[in-house]
């Protein structure tokens, strides 16, 4: 009950902030002069947005956005597990590839963009491509270290009591990992998101990214701002909620994570 | 002695150049299947160039002194952008975390913040400061800031009571304990916040050199592409990595040992990125 009652004030005490800002942003039109384009007043901002959300704009440019993104992680993550722990399995090749790989990372993303659109042309398939490169390369080395610190001697106790190398991945394998694949594919979702929003504004002529950096053109600032908070507020359903849900469902239920 | 002592460097030279070319052989590998798949797969050298046209696109940059300014552009934005993000975000992070009340009251909206990806952020800050210096400068002190915050709220936060209370009843004023005990404290995670906005900013940088730029390795990589000079870009990419590999082997983990490792607060280097 008094743990109940706290929580509540510090829900309250988190909005003074926000509250804070949106006076700002209140005074600043009214007292100020500067061009209408640069900060318009935060009514007129609201006001944008909800003609978006009536519209549908908003709503087609958000599905188009998270659509990618849902297909592009599919893929890269499965990719990322596949090469991931196969490489894993040998000592040598992990070694001989590892610093492939970490290249590969560290150019993972949207340097990647302009090579998308030569190969794919302006597009989704440009975007997914990118989105597909960031997960794969950011995640893979969470996969490869996760296998790999798997103890040796449970592999060779399910072999010996006759484990096909099947039941090894689903049983062995992949549980033991799932802590570092959750870590991974969660950092990796963080830069996937960003890769999205970059791709988009970039190479292609729909999803949230496009939306936002088109009206920079056009001098919507509401339209802007719209976009960019429905990037925070998505990003922090996506990170705080589905991520939260998905530890819960596995690793926390295991017993292999405390939380 | 002393000889035995040299042969044993020698011996720990050789197998470090062992393992060295051993770490190679899958980026030669990679290189030569490109070379030879180039012919194979007979494609407009602008669409799939081969490492060959990369190499004669990297002297071409190189004479025309190109890729050097390109690279002094980018690291100049790069330290300006990581060096002003880090300070400030030191500076609100300990001022914030100091207070628990003020803390909680922060943190949904820092949260919130850090949730609107600096990507995101470009467009505004191209209407705000066009084109050019300013807007890179601030998407990436912008980048910078949010792992920084983070890592220095809760280094402070995680100090120890018993410290704080042992330097207030030797009668410590409160700048003295934010120098001797919570900034020491908080070290290894202020390090962490570091090396994670270092990252963050790397490839903040690229992006919005592309939108909002006329140099740099990532204008240079953006540039290739609409020129259709795709080796060009393949360049720029390749400096990337290389940038990205030398920060983080000759910046990045030399400060982790130098300081945090050494003094026994984190064991490796290698579970804290």
């Amino acid at each position: 009950m008094m743990l109940n009652h706290s929580s509540k004030w510090t829900g309250f005490l988190g909005l003074i902030p926000f509250a804070f800002v949106a006076l700002i942003w209140w005074i600043i039109p009214q007292t100020m002069e500067y061009p209408k384009y640069m900060l318009p007043p935060i009514q007129e901002v609201v006001e944008r947005y909800f003609e978006m959300v009536q519209d549908g704009s908003l709503l087609k440019h958000t599905l188009a956005s998270l659509r990618k993104l849902a297909i592009g992680f599919g893929i890269g993550s499965v990719l990322a597990i596949m090469v991931g722990v196969s490489i894993a399995s040998s000592r040598r090749v992990s070694e001989y590839l590892s610093p492939l790989l970490t290249f590969l990372q560290s150019i993972a993303g949207v340097a990647w963009i302009p090579l998308a659109i030569i190969w794919f042309g302006t597009g989704t398939n440009a975007v997914l491509f990118v989105i597909i490169n960031t997960i794969f390369f950011s995640c893979i080395n969470n996969v490869v270290t996760g296998v790999q610190q798997i103890p040796e001697v449970l592999r060779r106790a399910a072999l010996s009591n006759g484990a096909s190398p099947i039941q090894i991945l689903f049983n062995l394998t992949l549980p033991g990992a799932l802590v570092q694949l959750i870590v991974g594919f969660r950092t990796s979702l963080a830069f996937g998101w960003r890769a999205l929003v970059a791709g988009e504004m970039i190479a292609s002529a729909k999803g949230l990214g496009y939306m936002t950096l088109e009206a920079v053109q056009w001098y919507q600032t509401g339209t802007v701002m719209s976009g960019m908070i429905t990037i925070g507020v998505l990003w922090l359903i996506l990170d705080r909620w589905l991520f939260k849900q998905i530890e819960y469902a596995t690793v926390v239920r295991w017993g292999i994570l405390k939380k | 002695m002393n000889s035995r002592v040299d042969s044993r460097r020698w011996h720990s030279i050789q197998q470090w150049g062992a393992g060295f070319f051993k770490k190679l052989i899958g980026i030669f590998l990679l290189l030569i299947c490109w070379q030879i798949s180039v012919p194979l797969i007979n494609l407009e050298s602008y669409f799939y160039p081969a490492p060959y046209d990369v190499w004669l696109a990297f002297i071409d940059l190189l004479s025309k002194g190109i890729l050097h300014s390109y690279l002094l552009d980018s690291t100049g934005r790069y330290l300006l952008g990581l060096f002003t993000g880090v300070s400030l975000a030191l500076l609100l992070g300990v001022l914030i975390a100091l207070n628990q009340t003020v803390a909680k009251a922060f943190l949904p909206l820092i949260n919130f913040l850090f949730a609107i990806v600096e990507v995101a952020w470009i467009p505004l800050f191209v209407m705000w400061f066009g084109y050019g210096l300013t807007t890179i400068v601030v998407a990436l002190t912008y980048v910078a800031f949010f792992p920084m915050l983070f890592n220095t709220m809760s280094g402070i936060q995680t100090t120890p009571p018993v410290y704080i209370n042992a330097a207030k009843t030797l009668g410590a004023g409160p700048w003295a304990l934010i120098a001797q005990v919570y900034l020491p404290s908080a070290l290894p995670q202020i390090l962490t916040g570091l090396r994670t906005s270092a990252g963050f900013t790397f490839r903040g940088l690229i992006f919005s050199e592309m939108i909002a730029s006329k140099s740099g390795i990532g204008f240079l990589i953006f540039e290739g592409s609409t020129n259709q000079q795709t080796a060009r870009t393949i360049v720029g990419m390749i400096c990337m990595g290389l940038a990205w590999m030398f920060l983080d082997l000759f910046y990045i983990k030399p400060i982790e040992k130098a300081t945090v490792v050494r003094w026994g607060m984190l064991k490796t280097a290698e579970n804290a990125s």
